[in-house]
C-alpha cells in the first residue's frame, strides 16, 4: 500500500515538474512584460511588483510597432483567405475524383511542404527581385499563399475523404449540380475542418520568419522579423522585448484552445487523425 | 430540406442536362487548375531554376556580374576546399540526432504520464502543448532571456544552488547544448501530443486480457502499448527529423551560428552564402545538397517504418 502511494506521489510530482518546465518560461515572459524597467532588471528577480502596461504603450508609441503588427495581420489573414480559396476546391477534387496520376499529384503537393524554406528562398528572392515584389505586402501574400497551399490541400483532402459521399449524391439526385453538391453539402459538413485548417494556416503564417526575413525591408516587415531586429538593437530592454513577444504569442495561445481537437491532425499533415 | 428544395427550383430554370454533363467533367479540372498553376509557377519553376543555378556562378551583389556556367565547380568546391561545409553538416546531424532522440524519449514519457486519469488533465495537456504553437522566433527570444548571463532564470537557479554565472550562449562548449535545450523545450510537446492521441485511441480489451493473464506494467508497455503506437511514433520521428534538419529561425535568433561556427547548421550556412555574400550559384548548390540529405534521411526512416511492421 505504502509503495503504491509513493509511486502515485512520484508520478504527480513528475507531472508538476513537466508542466512547470513547459509553461514557466512563457509565464516568465508575461510577468517581465508587465514589470517596470527597474523591476525587470533586478537580480535576483522580484516576484511581487506593481504591474504596469508601460512597456506595451512604449513599443507602440516609440517604435511604431503597430506598423509591423498590421503587416503581420494583413499578410497572414489575406494569404490564408487566398490559400483556402484556391486549396479547398483542389482538395475536394483530389478527394472525390480518382483520375490518372491523382496520387502522384497529391504526393508532389506534399513534397513542396518538406522542402527546406532556405532552398526555396534563393530562387524566390531572384524571382521577386525581377518582378519588383521585394519588400511588398502583395509579394509576401503571394509567397505565403503558395507555401500554405500544400498544407490546405492535404488537410482538406483528408476532411473531405471522411465525409460519406452518399450525402452529395442524394443532393445531386435532388437536382444539385456537381459544384452545388460541393458548396452546399460538402463544404457545410466539413465546416469544423475548414475552420481549423484556416486557423492553423493563419498561425503558421503569423509565426513565419525566414521568408519575411529575406523578402522584406522596412515597408513590409512583419512582427517576427521586427522583434528579432529589435532584440539585436536594444539588447538590454527586456521590458520592451517581452511585451513584443507577448503580443506575438497572444493569438497563438488563444487560437490553440479553439483548435485543440484538430491539432494532432494539422501538425502531422493528416497522417494521424 | 428547405435548402434542397430551393436548389431544385433554381436548377430547373437552366438547361439541366447539358450543364450537368459539362460540370461533371470539368469540375475537377476547374477546381484543381488554379492550385496547380500557382504551385508550378511559384514553387516548381523556382526549384528547377535554382537547380540550374547550382551549376553556375552568379554574384548578385555585383550589379555588372552575369551568369557564368561552371559545371560541377560549386559542388567540387563544397566537397573539397570549403572549410565550413563539413563542420556545418556535422553540426546539423548532431543537432538533429540529439534533439530528436531526446524529444522522442521525453515525449513518450510525458505521453504515458499524461494519459492516466487525474484532475485537471485536459487543461494541463493543453498547457504543455503551448510551446510548439508559438513562433520559433519568440521561443528563441524566450530562451535568450532564460540564458541571459545577468538576469536569466537559468543563472538564477544556479545562483540559488550556489554556482557562478555562466554565459551560456557565448561559449563554444555550452552554446550547442543550450540551443538544443531550447529546441527540446519547443518540440517535445509535439511528440507528446501525437503519442497522447495515439495512446488515447488504443482499445481496452488487450490490456484487460493482459491484466487477467498477470502481465506487469512493463510487459504491458513493451508488448502492447509500444507496438500499437509504433506507427504514430514513426510519424513523429519522421516529421521531427525533417524539421530539425532544416532548422533555421531558432538558431538565427539565439546564436546566429556562433560563437565561431559552433552552432552553424546547414540552413544558416546556406543563408550566409545566399544573402550575406550573394553567391546565388554556390548557395543553390548547398541548398540542393541539403535537400538531397533530407531525402536520404526520410527514406531511411520510411524503410524502418515499413520493415518492422511485416
Amino acid at each position: 500500500m505504502g509503495q503504491r502511494i509513493a509511486w502515485l506521489v512520484f508520478k504527480r510530482l513528475l507531472i508538476a515538474i513537466t508542466t512547470i518546465f513547459f509553461v514557466a518560461p512563457i509565464i516568465l515572459i508575461f510577468l517581465t512584460s508587465i514589470k517596470s524597467r527597474v523591476d525587470a532588471l533586478a537580480f535576483p528577480p522580484v516576484w511581487i511588483f506593481q504591474p504596469t502596461f508601460m512597456n506595451f504603450e512604449e513599443i507602440f508609441g516609440l517604435y511604431d510597432f503597430g506598423h509591423y503588427f498590421r503587416n503581420s495581420l494583413v499578410a497572414a489573414s489575406t494569404s490564408t483567405i487566398f490559400a483556402m480559396a484556391l486549396g479547398v476546391p483542389a482538395a475536394y477534387s483530389l478527394a472525390r475524383y480518382k483520375f490518372r496520376g491523382h496520387s502522384n499529384l497529391a504526393f508532389w503537393i506534399l513534397s513542396i511542404r518538406i522542402t527546406p524554406p532556405i532552398a526555396a528562398m534563393i530562387p524566390v528572392f531572384i524571382l521577386f527581385r525581377n518582378l519588383r515584389l521585394l519588400d511588398s505586402i502583395p509579394g509576401l501574400v503571394l509567397i505565403y499563399c503558395t507555401f500554405n497551399l500544400p498544407f490546405v490541400v492535404w488537410m482538406m483532402r483528408g476532411f473531405f475523404e471522411d465525409l460519406p459521399i452518399d450525402l452529395e449524391e442524394s443532393a445531386m439526385v435532388d437536382g444539385c449540380s456537381r459544384f452545388g453538391a460541393f458548396t452546399r453539402v460538402a463544404l457545410v459538413l466539413a465546416a469544423p475542418g475548414l475552420a481549423s485548417t484556416a486557423i492553423l494556416t493563419f498561425l503558421f503564417t503569423w509565426n513565419e520568419f525566414i521568408f519575411a526575413l529575406v523578402l522584406t525591408g522596412t515597408t513590409a516587415r512583419t512582427m517576427p522579423v521586427a522583434v528579432q531586429l529589435f532584440m539585436r538593437e536594444t539588447g538590454i530592454l527586456w521590458g520592451h522585448m517581452t511585451a513584443a513577444a507577448v503580443i506575438m504569442m497572444l493569438p497563438t495561445v488563444v487560437l490553440t484552445f479553439f483548435i485543440q481537437r484538430y491539432l494532432v491532425r494539422g501538425l502531422t499533415f493528416g497522417a494521424i487523425k | 430540406m428547405t435548402s434542397t428544395t430551393t436548389v431544385t427550383a433554381q436548377r430547373q430554370q437552366r438547361p439541366l442536362l447539358r450543364t450537368r454533363f459539362w460540370m461533371h467533367w470539368s469540375a475537377p479540372a476547374i477546381m484543381l487548375i488554379p492550385t496547380v498553376a500557382v504551385l508550378v509557377s511559384l514553387s516548381l519553376f523556382p526549384m528547377f531554376y535554382s537547380l540550374w543555378l547550382s551549376f553556375n556562378e552568379w554574384n548578385l551583389g555585383d550589379r555588372t556580374a552575369t551568369w557564368r556556367f561552371v559545371g560541377l565547380k560549386n559542388f567540387i568546391t563544397i566537397f573539397t576546399t570549403d572549410p565550413f561545409f563539413w563542420p556545418s553538416v556535422r553540426v546539423s546531424v548532431t543537432f538533429t540526432g540529439v534533439t530528436v532522440a531526446v524529444q522522442v524519449l521525453l515525449g513518450l514519457g510525458i505521453a504515458l504520464l499524461f494519459s492516466e486519469e487525474f484532475r485537471g488533465r485536459g487543461l494541463l495537456r493543453t498547457l504543455i502543448v503551448l510551446p510548439l504553437m508559438i513562433s520559433p522566433v519568440v521561443a528563441g527570444l524566450i530562451w535568450r532571456f532564460m540564458y541571459n548571463t545577468d538576469l536569466g532564470m537559468v543563472n538564477y537557479l544556479l545562483y540559488l544552488m550556489g554556482f557562478d554565472k555562466v554565459d551560456w550562449l557565448g561559449r563554444q562548449i555550452s552554446a550547442m547544448p543550450a540551443v538544443m535545450l531550447a529546441d527540446i523545450w519547443q518540440w517535445t510537446p509535439f511528440v507528446a501530443l501525437i503519442l497522447m492521441a495515439a495512446i488515447q485511441a488504443l482499445p481496452d480489451e488487450p490490456f484487460e486480457a493482459a491484466l487477467i493473464d498477470g502481465a506487469n506494467r512493463w510487459q504491458m508497455f513493451r508488448y502492447l502499448t509500444l507496438p500499437m503506437i509504433r506507427p504514430a511514433l514513426m510519424v513523429a520521428i519522421l516529421i521531427r527529423t525533417m524539421d530539425s534538419f532544416k532548422i533555421f529561425d531558432l538558431i538565427y535568433v539565439l546564436t546566429l551560428g556562433g560563437p565561431g561556427v559552433s552552432t552553424q547548421v546547414l540552413g544558416l550556412y546556406t543563408y550566409k552564402w545566399g544573402f550575406k555574400f550573394f553567391q546565388m550559384g554556390y548557395a543553390s548548390a548547398l541548398s540542393y545538397l541539403m535537400i538531397f540529405m533530407m531525402v536520404v534521411f526520410a527514406n531511411i526512416i520510411v524503410f524502418f517504418m515499413r520493415r518492422r511492421v511485416d
